[in-house]
């Protein structure tokens, strides 16, 4: 009887706090569900319904159509190829850059991470006319190897390297601060008890630092791969024409063919597939948490 | 077993010297604590050691090879980190095998010699387990087993169990004891924790701002003190100001004979060597606070000039705060500049 009247304020005190918090979230999880959910459900109703005069019936057709088509394929393939070689290349540049930053002691880093950290403040397009002016025809490149009397070298400018080398720069940042936070998370102390174990630099990167980054690589991989396979601007500006990457034929389908149904569906394909990577993602940091 | 030598070990950082000129020489199987406040250089000099620190001068060398310029992989020293380092990564057995497969050890050997060192340590049929599954004494018993299992001629133990809470480091620190006893390996352990160093060392170094201030075993570190630091910080000591003329010290309450020169000194003597009894007449002290540890009863007294000092008390007495009592120092000794006066007081008692 006692319990009763005792536990019965506190009952109602933690219903009065759990209601605060879901007030709380309403408006943020609101938003995402208008911003974001219902895009997708709308997008996903409209590529797998057609209206007939029977009315709406379910259809795969648009589905159908753009797998059936070599032209949307090359397209795909392209941006999975782009979107491949970029992650490799950033995985080849930052790593190292990541663990000089981390590792070293000399004033020279902090140079280092600003030199790094830099493409983060250069709009896209910028970066894109940057490169024209420096690796197309023509450009800085052609103009220092006529003026050493060499050949000129084939411009990487509207052909699959364009793009590459531009989303390349363009994730050189967000890359090499999220490797430099993971490494965070590896102690000196546990370097040096391996060394004192006899690691080497080699043994050092393989058994020690690697295994203990494999979550902060997976994350930094997922968002720089994220960004790639949806990119726009470089792979319009940059990009070759035919085939070209998902990015541009969305926005071609859409305002140059006037085919919105068929864009929706390249975006929808295009979705379900950084779905794909964000579940990477998302197990990565509930993986992380669990062996926290 | 090894023989480790330091000679004039300095260590600069950004042109402050944190360890100077340390000389140093820790015979086989010694068990040797380097003891001293923070930022006194002790773990500084246990890097140098372990091939973590690179000195800006000096040598180390064990078994009379020189090893200052190797780098830590191929020391024979093997470290423990106060953090334990364990990695999370992998399970106790692949942490302890780590630097057995780099040696390409077989994989028989390494299971024998791992499961050994695990039986050593007290954690036999702990290998399958997660680091972050145990608590932080067996983490810290696997660190040490990560280091026992490569047989290196050195261990060096830097703050191993500050992490520790006191019944856990009482008996960790005994473990230790006792293991480094039966494999008698050459060891030096960085601690700030003088019981630690006093229950465990065969020698205590003490250091003071990168310098040896005083080298000896427990015992003599305790009961002679050579400098005014060591006294403070070996233990608690009291000390009383004082003067000196005609051999006599000029402080009413400690009348000491002493042939030393005319000057100050102060007057040191350890709360357990002090006697205290109420005063039958005015007395020279006053109770302050009195505590009482379980084992012990500990007065704090203020001397006339309000120098307060500390004395164990008789627990069959009922001491209040206000009280008035007398002192009787005994073994006594007495500082001059901060150091030492090899001169014996010949007598150390209460004035009347």
């Amino acid at each position: 009887m006692t319990d009763a009247v005792t536990t019965a304020p506190v009952r109602m005190s933690i219903q009065r706090r759990g209601l605060t918090g879901l007030l709380l979230v309403l408006f943020p999880v609101g938003l995402l569900g208008w911003l974001i959910l219902y895009p997708i459900l709308n997008a996903l109703v409209t590529t797998l319904t057609l209206r007939t005069d029977q009315g709406l019936v379910l259809s795969l057709d648009s589905y159908a159509s753009f797998f059936s088509d070599p032209y949307s394929l090359n397209n795909l393939a392209l941006t999975f190829w782009t979107t491949a070689v970029c992650a490799v290349l950033l995985l080849v540049i930052c790593l190292p850059i990541a663990l000089y930053l981390r590792f070293s002691r000399g004033p020279l880093s902090a140079y280092v991470q600003a030199l790094a950290i830099f493409p983060l403040f250069v709009p896209s397009v910028i970066l894109a006319y940057a490169l024209i002016r420096t690796l197309g025809p023509n450009g800085l490149v052609d103009i220092l190897l006529n003026a050493a009397g060499l050949p000129k070298l084939p411009s990487p400018y509207l052909t699959p390297w364009g793009p590459v080398i531009g989303l390349v720069w363009d994730n050189i940042p967000l890359t090499v601060l999220m490797l430099t936070a993971g490494l965070g998370q590896v102690s000196d102390n546990a370097v040096e008890a391996a060394r004192d174990a006899g690691a080497r630099p080699r043994h050092l990167l393989l058994h020690i630092i690697l295994p203990q980054i494999i979550n902060a690589l997976l994350v930094a991989l997922a968002f720089a791969v994220l960004g790639i396979f949806s990119s726009f601007t470089l792979p319009y500006v940059l990009g070759p024409a035919s085939p070209e990457m998902m990015g541009p034929y969305m926005q071609r389908t859409f305002a140059d063919l006037m085919q919105p149904r068929m864009a929706i569906t390249q975006a929808v394909i295009t979705f379900a597939i950084c779905a794909v990577f964000g579940a990477f993602y998302v197990r990565s940091v509930i993986r992380s948490r669990e062996v926290r | 077993m090894a023989r480790l030598t330091l000679s004039g070990l300095t260590k600069s950082f950004g042109g402050l010297d944190v360890v100077k000129a340390v000389d140093l020489e820790v015979t086989d199987g010694e068990l040797v604590c380097l003891l001293g406040p923070s930022g006194s250089g002790k773990s500084t000099i246990l890097r140098m050691i372990g091939g973590f620190e690179v000195p800006s001068g000096g040598a180390i060398r064990i078994d009379g090879e020189d090893v200052t310029a190797v780098p830590p992989e191929r020391r024979p020293t093997g470290m423990v980190f106060q953090s334990h380092a364990l990695w999370s990564h992998m399970d106790v057995f692949a942490n302890i095998a780590f630097g057995l497969k780099l040696r390409h050890l077989s994989r028989a050997e390494i299971r024998s010699k791992v499961e050994a060192v695990l039986e050593l340590v007290g954690l036999a049929g702990y290998g399958s387990r997660r680091v972050w599954q145990l608590s932080g004494g067996q983490q810290q018993r696997v660190a040490i087993a990560r280091s026992l299992v490569l047989e290196p001629k050195i261990l060096l133990l830097d703050e191993p169990f500050a992490s520790l809470d006191q019944h856990l480091r009482e008996r960790l620190r005994e473990e230790v004891r006792d293991i480094q006893q039966r494999l008698g390996i050459t060891t030096l352990f960085v601690t700030h924790g003088q019981d630690e160093a006093l229950a465990l060392a065969d020698r205590i170094v003490v250091l003071k701002d990168g310098a040896i201030e005083q080298t000896d075993r427990p015992s003599a570190l305790y009961r002679r003190p050579a400098t005014r630091f060591v006294a403070g910080f070996i233990g608690h000591m009291n000390l009383v100001p004082t003067a000196f003329q005609a051999g006599r010290s000029t402080r009413p309450e400690f009348a000491l004979a002493v042939e030393v020169s005319d000057g100050p000194a102060e007057i040191a003597f350890r709360p357990e060597a002090t006697g205290v009894r109420p005063a039958q007449g005015a007395g020279h002290a006053l109770v302050y606070r009195v505590t009482d540890f379980g084992t012990h009863l500990t007065l704090d007294l203020d001397l006339e000039d309000g120098t307060r000092i500390k004395a164990h008390g008789a627990g069959s007495i009922a001491w209040a705060p206000g009280q008035r009592v007398e002192v009787t120092p005994a073994e006594v000794l007495l500082y001059r500049d901060g150091v030492l006066l090899s001169t014996e007081p010949r007598t150390a008692a209460a004035a009347a």
